[in-house]
């Protein structure tokens, strides 16, 4: 690999609005508070920050407009079409563009009404416009929705390694439980492996409704800049161990045609990532794994090595993944719980872990003060967190990841 | 090829569509075909404009068999879509076809996706489905020139790995 950045570059801010589904208002002034909020989470003023980066599936506000709405000028910005897996790739891109010198401080930023305006599958009406070109292979038979886009690997996957539904429930109880001690999620309650499995099916026999996030209106932020500019900023830097962007798998959006279709982006991924980072798993704290649905966030572990290959179910089930186990995944409840955002509040999640001020009900949580009580409405600070790993999901064939860590390697 | 509707979706094939328009052609005339490259000789389950080994930009249609083995499936419980409503629960499958299985690679094969549909072409019964099982093109009528390719079971023994899910009851 060519030149490796580990540890030049930090996550020096990171910003949201609130997780809603009626946020009465545009993507632009969504994205507005987001952007303005992780500003000022880093200590940064407008003319301080000179980069922007943002993805959208059409469903959001272009860069330029924000840029009048906060008095931004930057020297670059890109506007890119993405969903999930963009949030770690852009911030691959960030570093890219500051290395390039075309600027030195980059906000990337993510805004949709994904209840109120935009939901993610298509429905009713969108469900039935006019279609062409590869839609006329899928839609005709009923196939549309992000799940069933993904469903013929959770099947084929459930039927080769035994998983149970109870073990994909189990996911949604972690995350669950996380979500409890998170102010901002937006469904806080605790669930239960029967909660799950008593929701409706949506498709069987990978998803019953607990198994899908949150559609969710939000916008999110974080800002990207070197080691060097983040020392006189308000927090200490979150070092960026390494970045992998939409790492996939062969045949791309036809990757069924290929196989084998139980295997996923990550299986990829890996091997590069860690090696970039220097890192080895057992020295990973914490884990942000994509939960568009229960099966993502399986299908990573296994093919991210977490676990053997077919083993997920057991990973996802021993204790690891929760707060208080080896290492808790989802800490904010993440998409299944917190809302969904196309990945950026796993990575915000992270950013705070490893700060060790993550906003708990603790009262002294800015300050870093938690009881480590993991009990409903209590502490989600999982302790001494010093590298975290995201895992970015866009499709069974396409993802992306981030290893972050608190100090110096 | 001119628009039709199909469960209350306008399905559009421009002229111009390289890629599906010759295979809704030869639906319509009741043949299943995929593209086969005019080069190296393999076929492709899914009909771009180059071949996935070789590179080739030349290719042909080229009639299948129709028979084939569900590889996956999702049976949908819940739809967004208005006008499958009234059909829920119904199974979409991932058909292996009988040609090019296991070549170039093990893991390599012709997927098409259908629904599975009765002799009436109404959805066939869930307890039904599952992988391995035999299936068969069947083409829908669906307006004057244009008919669905869609997937009916047929009377012969499950192939290779074989696998169904527990239907809930009610």
């Amino acid at each position: 690999m060519a030149g490796n950045p580990r540890d030049k570059y930090c996550i020096v801010g990171v910003g949201e609005t609130e997780y809603s589904r009626a946020s009465g208002r545009t993507t632009r002034a969504l994205g507005a508070e987001a952007i303005r909020n992780a500003m000022n989470d880093a200590g940064l003023t407008p003319d301080q920050v000179d980069g922007m980066l943002s993805y959208h599936g059409g469903d959001s506000t272009p860069s330029t407009s924000i840029q009048y709405d906060l008095g931004i000028r930057p020297n670059f910005y890109m506007d890119c079409s993405g969903g999930g897996s963009s949030t770690e790739a852009l911030v691959g891109l960030a570093i890219g563009a500051i290395e390039a010198g075309m600027c030195d401080v980059v906000a990337i930023f993510r805004s949709m009404n994904g209840y109120s305006n935009v939901r993610i599958g298509g429905t009713g009406a969108r469900a039935s416009a006019p279609i062409g070109g590869l839609d006329l292979m899928k839609r005709p038979y009923g196939l549309i929705s992000a799940v069933q886009q993904f469903a013929y690997t959770f099947t084929r996957h459930m039927a080769e390694y035994g998983v149970k539904s109870e073990d994909l429930a189990a996911i949604k109880a972690a995350h669950s439980n996380h979500a409890s001690n998170n102010p901002k999620a937006l469904m806080k309650h605790r669930v239960t492996v029967d909660d799950v499995m008593n929701s409706r099916w949506i498709i069987r026999p990978v998803a019953h409704l607990l198994d899908c996030c949150l559609e969710t209106d939000n916008a999110t932020c974080v800002i990207v800049t070197s080691a060097e500019r983040a020392r006189d900023l308000k927090h200490k830097p979150i070092y960026i161990k390494g970045v992998q962007g939409r790492g996939t798998k062969p045949g791309g959006d036809f990757h069924y045609q290929h196989g084998p279709i139980s295997r996923v982006a990550g299986h990829y991924i890996a091997p590069r990532i860690f090696d970039l980072a220097g890192v080895k798993h057992e020295d990973v704290d914490l884990t942000g794994c994509y939960d568009a649905f229960t099966y993502t966030v399986l299908l990573q572990f296994e093919d991210y090595g977490w676990c053997e290959k077919g083993e997920g179910k057991d990973y996802v089930t021993s204790g690891a993944i929760n707060l208080g186990g080896r290492r808790p995944n989802n800490v904010s409840g993440g998409h299944l719980c917190e809302g969904y955002t196309h990945g950026m509040n796993m990575v915000i999640e992270n950013v705070r872990q490893l700060r060790g001020t993550v906003d708990d009900y603790c009262p002294g949580a800015t300050e870093g003060d938690h009881t480590f009580d993991y009990s409903e409405g209590g502490c989600r600070q999982v302790p001494d967190a010093k590298i975290s790993m995201n895992m970015g999901w866009g499709t069974p064939a396409v993802g992306s990841s981030l290893i972050m860590g608190n100090v110096l390697s | 090829m001119p628009n039709y509707t199909y469960r209350g979706i306008t399905l559009s094939i421009p002229e111009n569509d390289s890629e599906y328009k010759g295979y809704f052609e030869a639906a319509a005339e009741g043949r299943l075909v995929v593209k086969k490259c005019s080069d190296c000789g393999l076929l492709r389950g899914e009909p771009g404009p180059g071949c996935p080994w070789c590179t080739s930009l030349n290719w042909e249609w080229q009639q299948v068999s129709g028979k084939g083995t569900i590889y996956s499936y999702q049976v949908v419980a819940h739809t967004v879509i208005p006008a499958f409503r009234d059909s829920t629960p119904f199974a979409i499958v991932l058909v292996e076809l009988d040609e090019q299985r296991g070549q170039p690679t093990e893991f390599d094969g012709l997927r098409i996706t259908g629904n599975l549909v009765d002799t009436d072409f109404n959805m066939e019964k869930e307890a039904n489905v599952g992988i391995g099982k035999r299936v068969e093109v069947a083409f829908q009528p669906v307006e004057d020139g244009f008919m669905l390719p869609q997937w009916r079971l047929i009377d012969e023994p499950d192939q290779g790995f074989t696998w169904s899910h527990e239907v809930p009851e009610g």
